[in-house]
């Protein structure tokens, strides 16, 4: 049984799960999806292609699903995820995608905070935190648990790996590899995010391990490639090495400098 | 007499003082107080458990009293409080305090511009100035007086001393102590105050004597505790001095430097 508030407006052709709250001069538009247990927030608009989880919570006046910022974008059917649990505070946009990948992605128990924007064809994974006013241009991809500091613009195309902080009111034009803080001006490596890590129960081990591999990457006197090379010879099994092989070897932008 | 638009949405749970005004599209919800002469812009939404005083403006589309963007708030009550006379600008959000202090508060005649944003637990003491899309995290603490430029980050627990100026678009992340001007890239000491000093009827002879103090604190080759020492030996019964060394004392995090 859902709790639509007379002012609002929602589509007959909007599908809503059960329980889902609908706060005054909300707008629900056709082709919308919501889940159960939901809440609307008071003058929020949710546009087509919008395809909300459950118990997701949209705050007063976000604006959900609208067409992206893209010049390319010429009105074909795209979409915008929002993962169960994700909460989308005030005035929060977040553009659904281009013909570039057709969606918009955030993950499960995403928290997005105030006046923060998220363009078209963005990819944000679970438990990722975006705080006040931070702007994401298009194809931006953050990976799960990482925690972007308040008004951060960050440049279209970076992607943000797992369980990174970044410093609030930094700038952000190249790519950050999982595990470590980065901020200052320009952006660089502060070490590894031994608070976010250990809060989410990496051991001692794993933190020397994950330690050792920036060690070779940003306090060797090696570049790039030749610390790449050097963790593929000596860390050739280790699950981490591998995966900061792996956002190396996918990064289009290059990585943060030290 | 209580000037409600026929499309407002107002509790009837809600007090509302005399001559208050409720713009179209507002909301005020039911636990909320609204004292005399106050003015509701359109699309503002008040939320539960806020307090506002006599002849407060607040314009369109700001969100006052909303739940706080913390993980740990788990839906206490808490309050928030929005002083006499001050007046609130576009697009604003001002959210409830968390279990950690109960409560966020605005003081008198305090003037916030548009898109800034205080976060849960703040306390803005009388007379501040807050320009446009800054961003305050939790827990800060502006003393009164204090003017803050646009765009300026301020990072959670910092605490800013009255009758300070911090230039536009900084990032705050240490105390700074009162009656100086913060500025340059990395936050830092940039004199006294002293056009704002002048203007609230501050003689020439205190501010030459609030010079005196800062001097030793940053113009001298002492360190912090060295300089203290100095400043009580020779200014033992100077109320500023008590003053400044106070805030110094109580900063956990350190003052900034020059």
């Amino acid at each position: 049984m859902s709790n639509i508030h007379p002012s609002a407006i929602v589509s007959p052709n909007a599908k809503l799960g059960e329980n889902v709250v609908v706060e005054p001069f909300a707008w629900i538009h056709d082709n919308v999806e919501i889940g159960n247990d939901c809440w609307i927030g008071p003058h929020v608009i949710i546009y087509d292609g919008a395809r909300i989880g459950n118990e997701v919570k949209i705050y007063q006046s976000a604006s959900i699903s609208h067409q992206p910022q893209d010049k390319k974008y010429n009105n074909e059917e795209t979409f915008c995820f929002i993962g169960d649990k994700s909460r989308i505070h005030e005035f929060a946009t977040i553009h659904r995608g281009t013909s570039g990948t057709g969606k918009t992605t955030l993950g499960k128990s995403v928290l997005i905070m105030a006046y923060a924007h998220v363009a078209h064809d963005c990819v944000i994974g679970d438990n990722c935190i975006l705080a006040n006013a931070v702007q994401l241009g298009g194809f931006t991809q953050v990976d799960d648990w990482a925690i972007i500091g308040g008004s951060v613009p960050v440049h279209q195309f970076v992607k943000i790996g797992k369980h990174v902080i970044v410093g609030g009111g930094t700038k952000i034009g190249k790519d950050i590899p999982p595990f470590i803080m980065a901020a200052g001006e320009p952006i660089k490596y502060y070490g590894l995010n031994l608070v976010g890590l250990k809060r989410r129960g990496f051991t001692s081990d794993q933190l020397e391990k994950i330690k050792m591999i920036y060690k070779i990457i940003y306090d060797s006197h090696l570049n790039f490639s030749q610390a790449k090379e050097k963790l593929m010879n000596e860390m050739p099994e280790d699950i981490f090495a591998k995966e900061v092989i792996n956002f190396m070897n996918l990064s289009t932008r290059g990585l943060i400098g030290k | 007499m209580v000037n409600i638009h026929s499309t407002a949405i107002v509790s009837s749970k809600a007090h509302l003082g005399e001559n208050v005004t409720i713009s179209p599209f507002a909301i005020i919800h039911d636990e909320v107080e609204i004292g005399d002469n106050t003015f509701i812009g359109p699309k503002t939404v008040v939320y539960d458990y806020t307090t506002i005083g006599n002849n407060v403006k607040i314009f369109q589309n700001a969100s006052i009293g909303h739940t706080p963007q913390d993980l740990k708030f788990k839906g206490e009550i808490t309050h928030c409080y929005i002083g006499d006379n001050s007046i609130i600008h576009e697009f604003v959000t001002i959210h409830r305090g968390t279990a950690a202090s109960l409560k966020t508060t605005i003081g008198k005649n305090v003037y916030i511009m548009d898109y800034s944003h205080v976060a849960h637990d703040c306390v803005v003491e009388d007379n501040c100035i807050i320009a446009n899309l800054t961003q305050i995290a939790g827990h800060v603490h502006i003393y009164q007086n204090a003017v803050i430029g646009g765009n300026v980050k301020i990072l959670q627990f910092m605490r800013i001393g009255k009758f300070c100026m911090i230039q536009g678009s900084r990032t705050i992340n240490k105390d700074i102590p009162p009656y100086i001007l913060a500025g340059t890239e990395e936050v830092q000491y940039g004199g006294l105050n002293s056009i704002g000093l002048r203007r609230n009827g501050f003689s020439s002879d205190q501010i030459q004597h609030i010079k005196k103090i800062y001097n030793y604190i940053f113009e001298s080759k002492l360190n912090i505790s060295q300089a203290k020492e100095k400043i009580s030996a020779e200014f033992s019964n100077d109320p500023f001095a008590i003053e400044i060394l106070a805030f110094i004392n109580e900063s956990k995090i350190g003052i900034i430097s020059k």
